[in-house]
């Protein structure tokens, strides 16, 4: 008899929500994850306060860990990285390597939970001289310092008066390849612009944009407060290059609503990196055999309606493996993946029984 | 005549309403048809970015995203005002390539320029004014400047030099270590065989008609001499 | 645990490019060759490989170069050209020098319009298929003609029936369809040589502050071939020109408009002056002279030393905060390996005052340009003709 444990790859969010659904609905789970420990990019990349409400990240994420690991069905490998996989749809072995060495694992179905990684802002908007100018970050150093309750500039360890959000850096951008809106960008973006001037009230703080997304409450939830409560000034015109003068950063771009140009020194830029597939994402999708889109996230095969579905039976993808996704979207289509491998287990014993299937498509 | 797709824009604010609808939608289409556009537009952002990397907009009420705004609308009477005000602002740098976007609005200007040289423009005759020696010298000779042109008349403000230049040309010239430089009225000695090649290169694609619209004197001298060098080769066209 | 600043620091310290993300143009230019649409020129002999903005591999071809020369420097800025072969020579690359080269015209193209894409595609291979007749791996010497080939390539490549029209156009002229495997500006050979010229320098440079002006057409235009070093700004920005400067040991200093337009504009730089004046002037020589206050100002194009070197006298009347040399980064490395400044790099065409950079290079001027008088008396006393390469170097 085929294995009726589900694999869930990646113990980020998504991944996170997976493992437990799949746990609670009374199958076997086992959640592999390569770092040594639990929580995904807001754990590793030290996020400070959740988008969009900005409660601290870290203890939300280990109490998200603790259904998962205080669960008897649920096995978690540490350290642990998938290097094979044979077999076919419901009947899967599993490589895994880890210090101990490599061992196997049968399951019935997998769950891609790989998430992405944030551009890297030298790639290609070198323009930005992220990796020229000390006080030129990406929205996670900011994280990490908001998180510190520390938001100070790294060439001389002053307090800025004045900062800026580039927006769409690394998104929306053909040169790039990055066609896609990363959809995370601008309300991660008004919340840290808003940590900022709750720490440090007297520095001023901009956000250039090409278009504000705040879909659905992040309206009224973060962008009009930060326009109202904190004013934020949010100015329509993308900044074109960032370059030195004295100990300032000049941000130059058209202030295109006012229809003039802007030169502004500032003391802090923080680009608005969008999302990548992560390293794992593109490593896991060849060894899982699932087909990727051209930006290389795991392709949904049946999208809209089925987000979940990969190219290949038996195999599903959640969170930001599947795609740009905040928060709500990663749990979601987490536990939609959970319950996706699930049926498809019971629908193979089902099947092997003679039974019906008790789920169709 | 107004048609309705000109909804950005009515007439009488875009100006040139001596020119008909049907005319201005014919030069678009002209520009749009050519090969080159479809690399040059795409869609636009309206960020601004390309204004913000551009020298021209700094100095004149010219704006590159509006170039890339208007083509993009396809806003045929805000495209003949611009092919008619705004495109020969444009310093040709390309700055505005920084657009997410892959647009390339110096790109959209450059086929812009061309289709007003093409149906001979007023603004196209008028940015040629004073530049018929310079258009004589490429296409004649192979050369674009020559050192002859260093004259400090034509160069008060390039300090005293220019005149020392001009007044020591022949001798400077033959100073140069490199043999292929002691010209005057060329940048460089080049030969008879390359001169005729590039005759056949402006006569069969279409670059010496170009100009006949614009500037007739020139094109006919510029045909003259083309097709004696060639008679003299004989190479018939 | 938070990450401290160290570790923000040491991450941004290190730039390293994925570089399998990008697509190479040369598979697409290997297929059209294998199918005979297009003759290739390829890189034979000795080369140099370097970095470009993508992290993908250019390699250099160092000598048996055909010299594509500048209608603007031969014309104007001669010294510009003649360093490019002075460097070379002393580093004993052959090259030669063509009377079968006309300019790419390029200059005529941004400035009238008057020409369309089949003319400048047409002219361009005329001199690629010019150069692939001697067997000289073309070298091209202006930034505009090396932005405008790159966009040629990239039409030629993207439109069939360019390529036909242009393969019919060539076909009267008894030539192919020839592009050369990599599109090859002078600046870029001198970065990949920087070593090389640096081991033959002779005037010690230490004390000379420079800022460098990058020309728009050559990283600005099909980006993807100009040259990106990690170890220089970061791999944040071009570094031919820079990488140069220091490996003479010159300072190079920041300013805030370093991306910014010289303000040459091709037609304004003829017929409407008083732009590329104020551009040139208010935008980069002010900010310079402001904020790094440089010896000279080096460049790698026809167009930019010319704007930024003329620019500068009448401004300097209204009292401006004016007044710096101005030469290519050729001419600068010529001198840094004991050209002479008159005969070899003629700064005397240039306007803007190089003589307090000279003094701090230690070269007497006066003695320099008596020399040059006495070299251009035996010329005007019909001794010879000419002055050659031996003159110079005597």
């Amino acid at each position: 008899m085929p294995s009726d444990t589900v694999a869930v790859i990646g113990g980020g969010p998504a991944g996170l929500r997976a493992a437990q659904t799949i746990a609670e609905l009374g199958h076997r789970v086992v959640l592999i994850e390569q770092h040594h420990e639990l929580g995904g990019r807001p754990i590793q990349e030290n996020y400070a306060g959740i988008t969009p409400h900005g409660e601290p990240a870290e203890p939300l994420l280990r109490r998200m860990a603790e259904l998962v690991t205080t669960n008897p069905l649920a096995e978690v490998r540490l350290s642990t990285e998938v290097i094979g996989v044979r077999g076919e749809p419901g009947d899967f072995t599993l490589t895994l390597e880890s210090v101990a060495g490599t061992e196997t694992l049968d399951v019935g179905a997998a769950v891609l939970a790989t998430g992405f990684q944030h551009f890297d802002p030298g790639r290609e908007t070198q323009m930005y001289g992220y990796y020229e100018f000390p006080d030129v970050i990406a929205l996670q150093d900011l994280e990490g310092m908001l998180k510190e309750h520390k938001v100070v500039r790294p060439s001389n360890g002053e307090t800025p008066k004045k900062l800026c959000f580039v927006q769409c850096v690394g998104s929306r951008d053909r040169h790039i390849g990055n066609e896609y809106c990363s959809k995370v960008c601008c309300g991660v973006a008004s919340k840290e612009a808003i940590e900022v001037r709750q720490l440090l009230p007297d520095c001023q703080v901009y956000i250039f944009y090409i278009d504000m997304r705040m879909y659905g409450y992040w309206e009224s939830q973060i962008y009009w407060p930060a326009q109202e409560k904190h004013h934020v000034q949010y100015v329509k015109g993308i900044i074109t290059e960032v370059l030195p003068k004295g100990d300032k950063l000049i941000v130059r771009g058209e202030d295109t609503t006012m229809g003039r140009p802007m030169e502004l020194a500032m003391d802090m830029v923080v680009l608005s990196v969008g999302m990548e597939p992560s390293a794992g994402t593109r490593k896991m999708s060849r060894l899982f055999g699932v087909a990727q889109n051209k930006y290389g996230f795991v392709r949904a095969a049946s999208s809209p309606l089925d987000p979940v579905s990969t190219s290949r039976d038996g195999i599903y993808a959640c969170g930001a493996a599947l795609g740009p996704a905040d928060l709500e979207d990663a749990v979601s289509s987490g536990s939609n993946a959970a319950t996706k491998a699930i049926s498809f287990i019971r629908t193979r014993n089902a099947v092997a029984e003679g039974r019906d299937a008790v789920v169709t498509g | 005549m107004t048609q309705s797709s000109a909804i950005y824009k009515v007439p009488d604010v875009a100006g040139h309403t001596d020119v008909s609808y049907e005319e201005k939608a014919r030069l678009f289409a002209e520009v749009k048809s050519d090969v080159r556009f479809s690399d040059y537009l795409y869609g636009c952002y309206e960020c601004g970015i390309c204004v913000a990397a551009c020298p021209s907009a700094r100095f004149y009420d010219f704006s590159p995203r509006r170039i890339a705004q208007a083509a993009a609308r396809e806003d045929v009477e805000l495209i003949y005002q611009q092919m008619q005000e705004d495109i020969w602002e444009c310093s040709q740098c390309f700055s505005c390539l920084r657009c997410p976007r892959g647009n390339n609005p110096g790109g959209i200007i450059t086929i812009m320029r061309e289709v007003s040289i093409n149906n001979g423009l007023n603004s196209a005759k008028e940015a040629l004014g004073g530049y018929s020696r310079i258009i004589y010298k490429i296409m004649s000779t192979g050369t674009q400047v020559s050192p002859d042109m260093l004259q400090p008349d034509a160069f008060p403000d390039w300090g005293p030099e220019t005149g020392d230049v001009s007044n020591n040309l022949d001798l400077w010239r033959r100073a140069l270590p490199s043999d292929t430089l002691h010209t005057t009225s060329t940048g460089w000695d080049v030969s008879e065989r390359t001169l005729v090649e590039l005759y056949l290169i402006w006569f069969h694609t279409g670059a010496l008609s170009m100009i006949k619209d614009v500037d007739s004197g020139l094109h006919a001298i510029l045909q003259e001499i083309m097709e004696e060098r060639l008679e003299d080769e004989g190479i018939e066209l | 645990m938070t990450i401290p600043m160290e570790a923000l620091m040491h991450k941004k310290a290190n730039f390293e490019r994925d570089t399998e993300r990008y697509h190479d143009f040369r598979e697409e230019l290997l297929n059209l060759a294998d199918s005979g649409e297009i003759m290739l020129q390829r890189i034979t002999g000795e080369t140099a490989e370097v970095p470009t903005k993508y992290g993908r591999m250019k390699r250099i071809q160092k000598g048996h170069l055909w010299h594509h020369k500048s209608c603007g420097q031969c014309g104007h800025i001669p010294g510009y050209s003649t360093s490019i072969f002075w460097v070379m020579r002393k580093l004993g690359y052959d090259s030669l020098d063509p009377k079968d080269q006309t300019s790419c015209t390029a200059w005529n193209y941004y400035a009238s319009a008057t020409s369309n894409a089949a003319a400048q595609a047409a002219v361009a291979v005329r001199n690629f298929a010019a150069a692939h007749e001697t067997g000289y791996y073309p070298m091209i010497h202006c930034g505009t003609s090396y932005g405008h080939y790159k966009e040629v390539r990239h039409e030629l490549m993207a439109h069939p029936e360019l390529r036909r029209e242009v393969r019919e156009v060539m076909k009267k002229l008894g030539k192919q369809l020839v592009l050369p495997e990599e599109i090859v500006h002078y600046s870029e050979w001198f970065h990949a040589m920087r070593h090389e010229i640096a081991a033959k320098q002779t005037r010690d440079f230490s004390n000379i502050a420079v800022t460098v002006h990058p020309a728009c057409h050559y990283y600005k235009l099909v980006e993807g071939d100009a040259i990106y070093d990690p170890d220089v700004y970061g791999g944040q920005r071009t570094a031919v020109v820079t990488a140069l400067a220091e490996s003479l040991g010159a300072e190079v200093r920041n300013y805030s408009t370093w991306f910014d337009c010289c303000g040459f504009g091709f037609r304004h730089i003829l017929v409407q002056r008083d732009f590329t004046r104020s551009f040139a002037t208010l935008r980069k020589i002010e900010r310079m002279k402001e904020e790094a206050d440089p010896d000279v100002v080096l460049t790698h194009d026809t167009g930019c030393v010319t704007t930024l070197d003329k620019s500068q006298f009448a401004t300097q009347a209204h009292g401006r905060n004016v007044g710096i040399a101005v030469m290519s980064e050729a001419q600068f490395a010529a001198l840094a390996m004991g050209a002479h400044p008159y005969k070899v790099c003629q700064l005397h065409w240039h306007s803007a005052d190089y003589r307090p950079l000279l003094e701090k290079m230690g070269i007497d001027h006066e003695q320099a340009w008596a020399e040059f008088q006495a070299d251009l008396a035996r010329l005007e006393r019909g001794e010879k003709r000419y002055l050659d390469w031996d003159d110079v170097d005597a």
